[in-house]
Parts: structure tokens; C-alpha cells; sequence
């Protein structure tokens, strides 16, 4: 909606290309390494614009989207363990109790004024860690492993139904990619009804929005159930290409901190920002995460922390914003118009 | 008939009585000048109205139904809408999606609220500005987008919070004619300004606050000529222009 609008064939073909690039692409090159990194492009990107939804278009900063992450993860592989069922099913049932717990978070959290969002959700993505960690019924600090799918012979092998690939990494890529495909299309949907408008109007002045008949507390609801549900979903799909769940990964500080980062780093509020900023940040955290060793250490904790900051004092608007820093300055109030007067008197006349 | 009943709205900050036993009435049609010095309690008075303070005492009816402390967006829905003092444009939402949200309360479908918004628009004279963020309009501009995104909300009853104050003679002119034009379309208004020489001419009928208290009701021109009034608000210089 804010976008600055390129012509309709401009920006199509634009979107084509993108498209184009990414389906071809992995076809083209096939590498494991380059597969898992668009993968985790697909995944965080997608995280991002749940995010984003949130936080980016009604302003409610959430720096707890793992417990979502979390819920949709445990939900899809428990019910796949201990029941058989298709992670289809499980995602569904991930998103609807992501979607419980994001109702009983905000129908309290959003008639307060202030940051208790971020606060409430922090909290709740904490104690779900520990709890999840003490539980031995959901494998505890341990996690759960799911069971490789195999055919008659006892090979593993590939399938749709239990959402599972052990031949290659290329169908995840695409799902990967799918995934993203459908969050960024609920978040253009919603940019372009009555309820981005609500939802950016809560973001710019909530008063103000109130006066005009904006249902406030409600609409903020409305933005968190989508984002929970959204981020849920790609938990289950997490889930299903690592076959592994643990606390820490899907419900631990540093995901939530780092979904919030890729949004803002590309440009909350934004429609193509979270794409951006995963492009451009997971390799990095890919990369660096190697360099510098792994879990426990919490640096890359602090490189997010630091790069927040950056971003929040020099490019506030992210990557997206860019292009209007650069711009020539053009004054939009001196930019000619009928004389007012004039213009108004013919108006009224008529 | 009675559009809006207020009957003894206090509204009190601890010790500070802001509004003070206050009862009027705005009948259908008519456009009522609320007056007083600063800190006289106007726009803690429209707030009280319009759902952003709860008051501490008294009754608000709006066409028949007991609206007293319900939420703002409620009230909004039922018809009655207010304007800030301190203008509240969006301010990176074009004028154009600054009136667009007003009108999604009437309609969730986006073509029928482009209609609204530019038909709005063309009626406050704000077309050329359509697309200009709300942050990069002139003082004028934002009052009358605030104005502008009121009327996308298709009020009964419009609350005009000094929608005059901090504007050219000229500036001012053009907010009197779209003030008129307003009323011509049968929407009532309640018109808080500080500026006499603005209110008068527009009002059917007056009201006066002062310490939170009413001291005065009724034509311009009684109200002139009041004796308390003259001396708690206008002086005597006004008795006597010059």
C-alpha cells in the first residue's frame, strides 16, 4: 500500500523474474549447501513477513514469534510420533493452537497500552522452553526425532503425505519456497484490504485511528492471530526437513530475536523487506554461525543485538528504505496545485 | 429533535474539576459554538462526548442512546465523530488512505471507500493533495484533512475541536465556507473555537464555559451581550469594537 507504486507491467515483470530466478535456480545449481541456504532463506524470509504483519504493519513489536515457531513445531512431530498422523494434519492443528494462545495473549496484552506485547511474548516463548525442556512426554531437553518414512522394502524414501524427502533436498526447497510464497501472498492480501489500512493506521496513531471508528484492540488481534497461525505453519515445516525438534532451537531467544531482526533490517512495515532481509542476513548468520562455533556462546545474540541498534539510529525504514535516501529531495508541499481557494470554492458550488 | 443530550457531565482529574455539572442540548441540523477561555474544559468536554474520557459523573445521549464511556470507535459507528486540537494526521498514509481509513468504517470493499475518500476529498478541496503523505502537509492542510477524514466516517454529528486556530485570515475564510458547507449537507456540528469573530457568525446557538462550568446559553447575539460573559472571556473591548 505505502510502496512507492512502479507501474503495473514494471512491477510484474519484476515479480517474474524474482519467481523465475528462485525456481530455476536450484535446478541449476545443485548443490547441498546452496539448497540448504535457500531453504533457510525461504524459511526466516517467511518468518520475517509473519512478523512483519505484526510488527511491521500495526506496529505491535513481538519479540517472542518462537513460541508460535515452538507450538507449530512440537505439535506436527508429536502427533506424527505418537499418533501417525500426516504433518498436513499436524500443521493444521499447530496453527489452530498457535491461534488459542494468541488470543489468550492478546485479548489481555492489547487493552494495555505500551510494549507489553513484547514483554508478554518473551515471557511465554521462556517458560515454554523450560517447560519444554523438564517435560519427558515431549522428550524433554533432548527433543524428538521423527521417524524416517520407508517403502516396502525398507528404504527411506520420499512423500508427500508425511511431508518428508530423504532422496534430495530439492522438494524442501520448493516448499521452502511455496511456504513463502503463501505468507507473502496473505500479507499483499491484507496490505491491500480495509484491514492493512486499520492496521497501519494503529501503527501511525492509534487515537487518531480510534476516532475514526477503528476498532483498535481488535484489529491488533486480528494482526497477531494471522502471524501466530502463519509462523506455526512454518514451524511444522521446520520440523519436517531437520526430523528433529528441540527446545532450544524452535523455542529459544535467539530465533525470536533473529526473526525480528531480518524484518527490520530489510524493512518492517514493508512488503518485500522481510524477502530482503533474509537474503541478505541468513547467509551471514549461516556463515558467521560456522565461523564462530556454535550454541552456548550467545555471540550471534550480541551481533543481533548490535545490528538493531545500528539500524535503529542510521536506516530506520531497513533496506527498502534506501532508495529514498538517495533520492533528490523533493519538497511534496510546494509541489504546484490549483490554488486552494479557487479549487475549494468550485467544489462547494457544486 | 434532540441529536446530542449532555446532563451534568463532570469530569473530574483528582481535585481538578474540568467539567463541572454541565447539561446542554444540540438539536438535528444545527451547528452549536462552544466558547470559554483556555483551560475552560472544551476539549476535555469533547473528549468526555466522544468515548476518550470516561466521566466521572453525568449522562451522554446520542440520538436517543446512552452512549456515556463507551469506546470511541463504538461512538464513531453510531455517527458521532470528533477532531483533535492537535492535528493527528497519519503521517505515512497519503491523504488520500488518510480519508480511505475513515471511510472502511462504512464498507470493507476498496473501491467503494476510494469513492467516499475522493468524493470527500473534492468536497474539503483536497484533491491535488491526495497523494502527499500526511506528514508533509501544511498546518492548514492537516486540519482540513482531519476534517476531510471525519466526514469519510458518515457522521450525523461532526465535533470540530478549534479546527480555525493557527490559520491565515485566509486559510480561515475557506475553513468558514467548508464549515457551512458541512451544515448544508445536514450534518449537526458542536464547534469548539477560541476565535470569536469565527464562531459567532457560524453558530445557531451558543454555549459558555468557564472553570469547567456552563455561565451562558443561547443566540450569538445574546451571548454578546451577556454581562458575565462579557466579563469572564471577552472583555470590553469586544463590548465595544473598535
Amino acid at each position: 500500500m505505502l510502496d512507492r507504486r512502479l507501474p503495473a507491467p514494471l512491477t510484474l515483470t519484476a515479480l517474474a523474474v524474482v519467481i523465475g530466478i528462485l525456481v530455476t535456480t536450484p535446478l541449476l545449481i545443485n548443490n547441498n549447501v546452496f539448497h540448504h541456504t535457500l531453504i533457510l532463506i525461504g524459511i526466516y524470509a517467511a518468518l520475517a513477513q509473519a512478523w512483519n504483519i505484526l510488527g511491521g504493519f500495526a506496529g505491535q513489536i513481538s519479540l517472542g514469534n518462537a513460541i508460535f515457531f515452538g507450538i507449530g513445531a512440537y505439535t506436527s512431530s508429536l502427533l506424527l510420533v505418537r499418533a501417525q498422523l500426516s504433518p498436513w494434519l499436524g500443521a493444521l492443528a499447530g496453527m489452530a493452537l498457535a491461534m488459542v494462545l494468541a488470543l489468550l495473549i492478546g485479548y489481555p496484552v492489547f487493552r494495555l497500552a505500551g510494549h507489553y506485547l513484547a514483554i508478554a511474548t518473551i515471557a511465554l516463548a521462556e517458560i515454554a522452553l523450560v517447560v519444554f525442556q523438564n517435560l519427558e512426554f515431549v522428550g524433554g531437553a533432548a527433543g524428538i526425532s521423527l521417524p524416517i518414512t520407508r517403502d516396502m522394502q525398507g528404504r527411506p524414501t520420499d512423500s508427500w503425505w508425511m511431508l518428508q524427502f530423504n532422496s534430495s533436498k530439492l522438494p524442501y526447497v520448493y516448499l521452502a519456497l511455496g511456504v513463502l510464497g503463501v505468507v507473502q501472498v496473505v500479507a499483499t492480501l491484507l496490505d491491500r484490504s480495509w484491514i492493512g489500512f486499520f492496521l497501519r493506521a494503529i501503527k501511525n496513531d492509534q487515537t487518531a485511528a480510534a476516532a475514526i471508528g477503528v476498532p483498535v484492540a481488535r484489529y491488533k488481534l486480528i494482526a497477531l492471530l494471522i502471524s501466530s497461525a502463519c509462523t506455526a505453519l512454518i514451524g511444522t515445516f521446520y520440523a519436517q526437513y531437520l526430523l528433529f525438534v528441540d527446545p532450544e532451537t524452535v523455542f529459544g531467544l535467539s530465533l525470536s530475536v533473529l526473526i525480528a531482526l531480518v524484518a527490520i533490517l530489510g524493512g518492517a512495515g514493508s512488503l518485500w523487506g522481510p524477502f530482503l532481509g533474509a537474503v541478505v542476513l541468513i547467509p551471514l548468520a549461516e556463515a558467521t554461525r560456522s565461523q564462530l562455533g556454535g550454541r552456548g556462546t550467545a555471540f550471534d545474540l550480541v551481533i543481533y543485538g548490535l545490528l538493531i541498534m545500528v539500524i535503529a539510529v542510521f536506516q530506520p525504514a531497513g533496506l527498502t528504505g534506501l532508495p529514498e535516501r538517495f533520492r533528490p529531495r523533493q519538497r511534496t508541499s510546494v509541489a504546484p496545485a490549483a490554488p486552494a481557494d479557487t479549487q475549494m470554492e468550485e467544489s462547494l458550488r457544486s | 429533535m434532540s441529536l446530542l443530550e449532555v446532563t451534568d457531565l463532570t469530569m473530574a482529574f483528582g481535585g481538578l474539576v474540568a467539567n463541572d455539572r454541565i447539561s446542554f442540548t444540540l438539536h438535528e441540523g444545527e451547528v452549536l459554538g462552544v466558547i470559554g477561555p483556555n483551560g475552560a474544559g472544551k476539549t476535555t468536554l469533547f473528549a468526555c462526548i466522544a468515548g476518550f474520557l470516561k466521566p466521572t459523573r453525568g449522562q451522554v445521549r446520542f440520538a436517543g442512546e446512552d452512549i456515556t464511556g463507551m469506546r470511541p470507535d463504538r461512538i464513531c459507528r453510531r455517527g458521532l465523530v470528533r477532531t483533535f486540537q492537535i492535528v493527528r494526521a497519519l503521517p505515512d498514509l497519503t491523504v488520500l488512505q488518510n480519508v480511505m481509513v475513515g471511510a472502511f468504517l462504512r464498507t470493507h470493499a476498496m473501491r467503494e471507500a476510494r469513492q467516499i475518500a475522493e468524493e470527500v476529498l473534492a468536497f474539503t478541496g483536497l484533491e491535488a493533495r491526495a497523494h502527499t503523505p500526511g506528514k508533509n502537509l501544511t498546518i492548514a492542510d492537516k486540519k482540513r484533512l482531519e476534517v476531510a477524514r471525519a466526514l469519510a466516517t458518515q457522521p450525523r454529528l461532526l465535533m470540530l475541536d478549534e479546527v480555525m486556530s493557527g490559520l491565515n485570515a485566509q486559510e480561515r475564510q475557506q475553513a468558514v465556507t467548508l464549515v457551512r458547507a458541512i451544515q448544508r449537507r445536514g450534518i449537526s456540528i458542536l464547534l469548539i473555537e477560541h476565535i470569536m469573530d469565527v464562531l459567532l457568525p457560524l453558530s445557531n446557538r451558543v454555549l459558555v464555559l468557564n472553570y469547567g462550568k456552563k455561565i451562558a446559553e443561547g443566540s450569538p447575539d445574546s451571548i454578546t451581550r451577556n454581562p458575565e460573559v462579557i466579563a469572564a472571556y471577552l472583555g470590553s473591548s469586544y463590548a465595544s469594537p473598535s
